[in-house]
C-alpha cells in the first residue's frame, strides 16, 4: 500500500467553490467555442502526431515499431544523466525518490519524456501534459538509452490507420477508456487527488504508447486482451473525439448535462427573463 | 377593424397627431416584422437546399424573434397602456346562495339515500369492478419477483467470456490489466457482469475462506455498484482501487472489494476463479450473494 | 359593425357576453409575473417540436444494425430507439434543431417553473385564496421533472441508460413494494427491452395529458382569482391595476410567446445539446464517466452522492441506502412544499384572504426560511457535478465529496441568517425599493436656486406624457376621473392614461353591471391614498359622465 502514500500530497485548497464553478463555466464554454470552429471536419487528422525516422517496414500493419538507432544510446545517456538521474539514478534503476525504469521498455519512456510530463516540475503531484523538454531526437535517444538498459517492455509503436476502422474504434473506446476518460475524452477526476487527462493533445503513438504501457493509474491493455489492430481503431476514434462531430452547433466543452445546464438557465431563461423585464417593467 | 367607419376615421385622424416617439417605434416594428419576413423567406430556401442546423437555429431566431419583438413593440409603446383599475368580485358567494347550495345538494342526497340499499350495492359493484380492473394495468406488467435479484448466469464451471463471446485465457491480461468478462453464453449480460482485474499477486489481502479465489493473481468482483448498479468499470490501477463512475464510489481491489469511500454500502460480491487444465478462467461457482443495489427482501 | 363570425358563434354559443368580460380583463404588470408565461411558452414548443419528433422516433429496444450517415456507429448492433435518434439527428431535415430545441425548452421550461415558484413563494402569492393553485403547480414542477427524465432516456444513449439503470435501483429500494414495482415496471428484470416503450407512452400521453389539464386549471383558477399584484398607489385588496386584456396585454404575452420560440430556436441551432452520436447506444456494461442527469434532477444526483453509505438492515430485511436520498428525499420535499401554505398559517395565524403581495423585505422570516431551503437544493445541485469540479478546478475529488458533506449543512442556515439579516434591514428602510425622489432644482429669473421634491420622478412622468399625456390634457376636465381621488388629485397633470381606452368601452356596461367586476376605469396616478372601494365601479353617474363625454365627442 506503499503507493497510496504517495498520492496523499495534492491537497489542493479551492478558494471558493461557488465563484470557481462559475468560472469554470466560462472556461468550459469557451473551450466549446474552440471546439465549435472544427465543426464538421469528422477527418482524423495526424497533423501533430510525431513522425518517427527508421520505422521497419511501414507496410499496412496496423501498427509497427520503431527502431532506435544504437548510435545515439551515448548521447541519449547524456541528456538522462543531465535531466533523469537526480531522481532516477544513472543507470535508471531507481532511487527512494523515484521508480526503476529499467525493463519498462521503450513505448514508457517515450510516453512519458514526449507528452512532457518527465522531467516533473512537482514530484508531489500527478505528472501533468506540458510542452516536452526534449525534441523528438533527444527524446528517441533517451529511450534507446534506457531501453539498452535491460530488455523487455513494449517497444514505441507507430501506429498505421490506413486499415484502421472507426466504428470498431467506438465500440472498443467505449468498453475499454470510456470509463475513466469518459466518452467524449475530455476526461475527469479520479479518486484520491488524480485524475483521467483529456485526451485532446494525444498524438497517435502516445495513445498507442499509453494502452499498453498502462502509465500512472492506468490500466495496462497488452495484446492478449486488445490486439494490434484493435488499438488502431481506438487510436482512430480517439484522433476523432480531438474534432468530434459538433453537428448541433457549439459543443460546450464536451463534459455532458453540466454545461447544458449553465447555459439553459443562464443564457436561455436569462435571456427571457430579460425580455420579460422589458414587456412587464417594474412596479409603478 | 374592417370597413370604413365613423370610429375608424377618428382614429385616423388621431394619427396626425401622432408624436415623434411613436413614429420611430412604429418604423423599428416595421423593420422588424420585415426583418422576419426575409428571415422566413431564408429558412424556406434553407430548407429546400436540404437543411443546415445552425442557419436553420439562426433564421428561425430572427424570424421568431422579429415577429416577437415588432408584437411586443407595438403593445407596449404604440397601445394605451393604462394603468386601468378593476374591481374583483368577492369570490366568496353570499349566506344565501350558500344556502341555496345545500338546500339543492342536501335535497338529491335525500333522494339518492332514500334507498341506501340499492347505493351500498352500487358502492360495492363499482368498488369491486375498479379494483379488479387495475389487476391487469399492475400484475400484467411483469413477473414477480421471486427469485430474480438473487441468481446471476454465473454457475460452477462457467467459462469467463470477452464482450465478444470469446473465452479468457491466463495469459491473456498482463499485470496491472483489466477486463469485463461475462459467464459463457451470456456475453454483454447486465446482471452477470464482472470486471476481471490482475493485479500484482504479492498484495492480494483475501477475506477468510477466499484464499483459493484468485488464482495466479487473478481476481474478479461483479461490475455492478451495490450502491445504484452502475457498472463499476473505472480501475485505478496505481492504488488498485475501483471507482464507480455515477456517484464515486471507491472500492479497495485487494481487500475483497471493500467500500473505503462514497455512499456504496457493500462490497462488490467476489466470483470465485479458477484456471482450468487448458488455461482458460472458469467460475468456482457463482456469487455467494446478491449483486448489485439492496432491496426490501434482502437481509 | 359587419362582423359575421362573430353573430355567427355568439348566435350559437352566446360567447359574445362572457368574451368581451375577458377582453377587458385587466393583468397587473410586472416583469416577475412574465416568468410563468416563459414556462407555459416552453410547454408550447415542448408539445409543438415533440409532435415532430414522434414522427420519426421508434420506440423499441429491439436490436437493429445501423447504417446511417454517421460513419462511426457504422455497423453497430444498436437499439431502435437509439438508431432512430441518429437518424432524426442526421437524416431527417430539420430533425436535429427540433430535437435540440425539444432538449432545450425542457431546460428552460423547468428553470421557469422553479423560478416562478420562487416568485410565488417569496411574494406570499401563495396564501388564501391561492392555495389550491399553488398544490396545482407544485404536481405541475413534480411533472415536469419526471416528463423530463423520461424523454432524456428514450434516445437509449450511453449516459441516459446508465440514468435508467440507477431509476431501477431507486424503485427497487423502496421498503415492502420495491421489487414488485421494479419487476413490473422494467417487464422482469433490468434491463429487459420494455422499458423504452413503457417511458414513451408515459411521455408523449400520460404525462402530457395531465400537465395539459393541470395548466388548464392553474390558468382558469388564476383567471377566476384575478393576478395578484404589488402593493403600490391606488393599488389595494380589493382591485386589479394595470394593463387591459385587449389589445395591449394580449400584444405582449403573445409576442412573448415568440421571443420565447426565437431564444429555444437559437439555442436550438446553434448551441449542441446531449450529441447522442458521441455518446453512442446504452450497452448495460459499458459506461460514462462525467454521467450526470439534466440539471432539474441534478438535487437527487447529488444528493445520492453526499448521502453516507448507511443501509439498514433486520427483521431479515432492508432499506438500501438510495432510498433515503432518492425516495424519501423528493417526497418530503414536493410533501413540506405542497403543505407550505398551511405550515405557514400556523405560525402566522393569518385566515384572511390576499391580494396585495409581500415584498421579500416585508416579511423577513418567511424570507430565510426560502433562502434556507434554496441553498439547501444548490449545494446538493452542485453536489451533483464533484467529479466536474474536482476535475476542471484541479482539486482531490474526495475533498470535494467531504466539502459538500459539510457545505449543506453548513451553507443553508448561514444563507438564511444572511437574508433574514438584510431583509429585516431592508424592510425597515421606508423608501426600499422604491424609485428615490428626484430633486428638481429651480433657477429664477434673478438667478436665485430653488430645490424642489419631486414625487414621481418628472422623467417617469415626461415618458407617459410623450405617449398620452397631451391627448388626456385636451379633455374636458369631467370626463376625468370621479369621486374623491379626483378631488385629492391636485391639478389633473398626472393623469397619463389614454381616452381612447375609455371611448372603447360601452359605458352603459361598465355602470349597470350590478356585479360591477367586469368594466375598465381609468385610475388617476399618483392619487395618494386611493384606498379600497374609491374607484366604486357602482356609481352610475360617473359612468354616465364618462358616457356623456364621449357622446358629445
Amino acid at each position: 500500500m506503499k503507493f497510496r502514500k504517495k498520492l496523499g500530497g495534492r491537497v489542493v485548497v479551492p478558494v471558493a467553490l461557488g465563484v470557481a464553478a462559475s468560472v469554470g463555466g466560462l472556461a468550459l464554454f469557451s473551450q466549446g467555442a474552440v471546439a465549435a470552429t472544427s465543426t464538421g471536419s469528422s477527418s482524423t487528422s495526424g497533423a501533430n502526431s510525431v513522425t518517427y525516422g527508421g520505422t521497419s517496414g511501414a507496410g499496412s500493419a496496423p501498427i509497427t515499431n520503431v527502431k532506435l538507432n544504437p548510435a545515439t544510446i551515448a548521447l541519449g545517456k547524456t541528456l538522462f544523466v543531465e535531466n533523469c538521474s537526480s531522481c532516477h539514478g544513472d543507470t535508471a534503476s531507481g532511487t527512494s525518490r523515484a521508480p526503476n525504469l529499467q525493463g519498462l521498455g521503450a513505448a514508457t519512456i517515450d510516453f512519458w519524456v514526449s507528452t512532457g510530463r518527465m522531467p516533473l516540475a512537482d514530484p508531489t503531484v500527478q505528472a501533468t501534459v506540458k510542452p516536452s523538454r526534449f525534441t523528438k531526437q533527444q527524446t528517441l535517444a533517451i529511450d534507446a538509452y534506457v531501453s539498452s538498459l535491460a530488455s523487455g517492455g513494449p517497444k514505441i509503436p507507430e501506429v498505421n490507420l490506413g486499415s484502421a476502422s472507426i466504428s470498431a474504434g467506438e465500440g472498443l473506446f467505449s468498453t475499454n477508456c470510456a470509463a475513466c476518460h469518459t466518452i467524449t475524452g475530455v476526461g475527469d477526476a479520479l479518486a484520491g487527488g488524480v485524475y483521467a487527462p483529456s485526451l485532446y493533445p494525444a498524438t497517435k503513438t502516445q495513445v498507442a504508447e499509453a494502452i499498453r504501457t498502462g502509465p500512472g493509474n492506468m490500466p495496462r491493455f497488452g495484446p492478449g486482451n486488445l490486439s494490434n489492430q484493435q488499438v488502431a481503431d481506438i487510436v482512430k476514434y480517439v484522433k476523432y473525439l480531438q474534432h468530434p462531430n459538433n453537428a448541433g452547433g457549439i459543443g460546450l466543452g464536451h463534459v455532458g448535462p453540466v454545461t447544458e445546464g449553465f447555459v439553459g438557465i443562464l443564457i436561455g431563461l436569462g435571456s427571457l427573463m430579460i425580455a420579460g423585464y422589458w414587456i412587464g417593467g417594474r412596479a409603478h | 377593424m374592417s370597413g370604413s367607419t365613423p370610429e375608424l376615421e377618428q382614429e385616423l385622424d388621431g394619427e396626425g397627431l401622432l408624436k415623434a416617439s411613436e413614429r420611430r417605434f412604429e418604423r423599428a416594428v416595421g423593420v422588424s416584422f420585415a426583418l422576419s419576413f426575409l428571415a422566413t423567406i431564408g429558412l424556406g430556401v434553407v430548407y429546400w437546399q436540404g437543411g443546415q442546423t445552425q442557419l436553420e437555429g439562426a433564421l428561425l431566431f430572427v424570424a421568431l424573434g422579429g415577429i416577437g419583438f415588432g408584437i411586443v413593440a407595438w403593445g407596449k409603446y404604440l397601445v394605451p397602456q393604462g394603468p386601468y383599475v378593476q374591481e374583483r368580485e368577492e369570490l366568496r358567494s353570499t349566506e344565501s346562495e350558500r344556502e341555496a347550495f345545500v338546500q339543492s345538494f342536501e335535497r338529491g342526497n335525500k333522494l339518492i339515500l332514500r334507498r341506501s340499499f340499492l347505493a351500498k350495492l352500487l358502492g360495492a359493484s363499482v368498488g369491486a369492478f375498479g379494483v379488479i380492473t387495475l389487476f391487469p394495468f399492475i400484475r400484467s406488467l411483469g413477473p414477480q419477483p421471486k427469485k430474480m435479484l438473487y441468481v446471476t448466469n454465473w454457475k460452477k464451471g462457467s467459462a469467463l467470456v470477452k464482450s465478444d463471446g470469446t473465452k479468457v485465457h491466463s495469459t491473456d491480461l498482463e499485470v496491472g490489466g483489466v477486463l469485463t468478462v461475462f459467464p459463457e453464453g451470456h456475453a454483454g449480460g447486465a446482471i452477470s457482469q464482472s470486471i476481471l482485474i490482475r493485479p500484482s499477486f504479492e498484495d492480494i489481502v483475501t477475506k477468510p475462506g477466499r484464499e483459493t479465489w484468485g488464482p495466479q493473481g487473478y481476481l474478479a468482483y461483479s461490475k455492478v455498484c451495490t450502491h445504484a448498479g452502475c457498472p463499476v468499470g473505472l480501475y485505478q490501477e496505481l492504488t488498485q482501487q475501483l471507482l464507480c463512475p455515477c456517484h464515486q464510489s471507491l472500492f479497495d481491489v485487494m481487500t475483497g472489494a471493500n467500500p473505503v469511500f462514497g455512499p456504496a454500502p457493500r462490497p462488490l460480491p467476489q466470483l470465485p476463479l479458477e484456471i482450468d487444465p487448458q488455461g482458460y478462467l472458469r467460475a468456482q461457482a457463482g456469487f455467494d450473494e446478491p449483486i448489485g443495489p439492496g432491496f426490501w427482501e434482502r437481509a | 359593425m359587419n362582423y359575421k363570425p362573430i353573430d355567427w358563434v355568439d348566435e350559437r354559443l352566446g360567447t359574445a357576453k362572457f368574451t368581451r368580460k375577458s377582453l377587458n380583463k385587466i393583468f397587473p404588470d410586472h416583469w416577475s409575473f412574465m416568468l410563468g408565461e416563459i414556462a407555459m411558452y416552453s410547454f408550447f414548443i415542448l408539445l409543438a417540436t415533440g409532435v415532430f419528433l414522434t414522427l420519426f422516433f421508434v420506440p423499441s429496444s429491439a436490436d437493429t444494425v445501423y447504417h446511417g450517415s454517421y460513419a462511426p456507429m457504422d455497423g453497430h448492433v444498436v437499439s431502435q430507439a437509439y438508431a432512430s435518434t441518429l437518424n432524426l439527428s442526421f437524416s431527417v431535415r430539420a430533425g436535429l434543431v427540433m430535437r435540440q430545441m425539444h432538449h432545450w425548452a425542457a431546460n428552460v421550461f423547468i428553470a421557469a417553473i422553479v423560478v416562478h415558484l420562487l416568485r410565488v413563494f417569496f411574494t406570499g402569492a401563495f396564501r388564501k385564496p391561492r392555495e389550491i393553485n399553488w398544490i396545482v403547480g407544485s404536481l405541475l414542477l413534480m411533472l415536469a421533472i419526471f416528463e423530463g427524465f423520461l424523454g432524456y432516456s428514450l434516445p437509449d444513449d450511453l449516459i441516459s441508460g446508465t440514468g435508467i439503470r440507477i431509476a431501477y435501483s431507486i424503485t427497487l429500494s423502496i421498503p415492502i413494494v420495491g421489487s414488485y414495482l421494479a419487476s413490473f415496471l422494467f417487464g422482469g428484470q433490468f434491463p429487459g427491452n420494455k422499458i423504452i416503450p413503457r417511458f414513451y407512452t408515459i411521455h408523449i400521453l400520460l404525462i402530457p395529458a395531465l400537465m395539459a389539464g393541470l395548466l388548464g386549471a392553474h390558468l382558469a383558477i388564476m383567471w377566476h382569482q384575478k393576478h395578484t399584484q404589488y402593493k403600490g398607489k391606488g393599488k389595494t385588496e380589493k382591485n386589479v391595476v394595470g394593463i387591459a386584456m385587449w389589445p395591449a396585454y394580449a400584444m405582449q404575452a403573445g409576442g412573448f410567446f415568440f421571443l420565447t420560440a426565437s431564444v429555444l430556436a437559437a439555442l436550438g441551432g446553434l448551441v449542441q445539446i446531449n450529441p447522442i452520436w458521441l455518446y453512442g447506444p446504452y450497452i448495460p456494461y459499458k459506461v460514462s464517466y462525467a454521467v450526470q442527469p439534466d440539471w432539474y434532477m441534478g438535487w437527487l444526483d447529488g444528493a445520492l452522492r453526499l448521502f453516507p453509505s448507511w443501509e439498514i438492515t433486520g427483521f431479515g430485511h432492508m432499506i438500501p441506502t438510495v432510498f433515503f436520498p432518492a425516495v424519501l428525499l423528493p417526497g418530503v420535499t414536493f410533501g413540506l412544499l405542497m403543505a407550505w401554505p398551511w405550515i405557514e398559517r400556523i405560525f402566522t395565524k393569518d385566515t384572511g384572504a390576499h391580494n396585495l403581495l409581500e415584498s421579500p423585505r416585508e416579511n423577513p422570516w418567511r424570507t430565510s426560511i426560502g433562502v434556507g431551503v434554496m441553498a439547501f437544493y444548490m449545494v446538493l445541485f452542485f453536489a451533483s457535478s464533484t467529479d466536474v469540479l474536482a476535475n476542471t478546478f484541479d482539486v482531490s475529488l474526495n475533498f470535494v465529496l467531504w466539502a459538500f458533506r459539510v457545505l449543506v449543512f453548513v451553507i443553508p442556515p448561514i444563507a438564511a441568517y444572511v437574508a433574514h439579516k438584510l431583509a429585516a434591514e431592508a424592510g425597515s428602510v421606508e423608501s426600499a425599493g422604491r424609485p428615490r425622489k428626484a430633486m428638481v432644482v429651480f433657477r429664477s429669473n434673478e438667478g436665485e436656486y430653488t430645490t424642489e421634491e419631486s414625487d414621481p420622478r418628472p422623467e417617469l412622468e415626461f415618458k407617459r406624457h410623450a405617449m398620452h399625456g397631451d391627448i388626456a390634457q385636451s379633455l374636458p376636465e369631467e370626463s376625468r376621473l370621479h369621486g374623491e381621488a379626483t378631488e385629492k388629485a391636485d391639478d389633473g397633470e398626472d393623469y397619463a392614461f389614454s381616452v381612447s381606452s375609455v371611448a372603447d368601452t360601452p359605458a352603459e356596461e361598465i355602470g349597470e353591471r350590478p356585479s360591477g367586476g367586469s368594466g375598465v376605469y381609468e385610475v388617476p396616478r399618483g392619487a395618494p391614498g386611493s384606498g379600497g372601494g374609491m374607484f366604486s365601479p357602482r356609481g352610475p353617474v360617473h359612468s354616465k359622465e364618462v358616457s356623456d363625454s364621449e357622446d358629445e365627442e
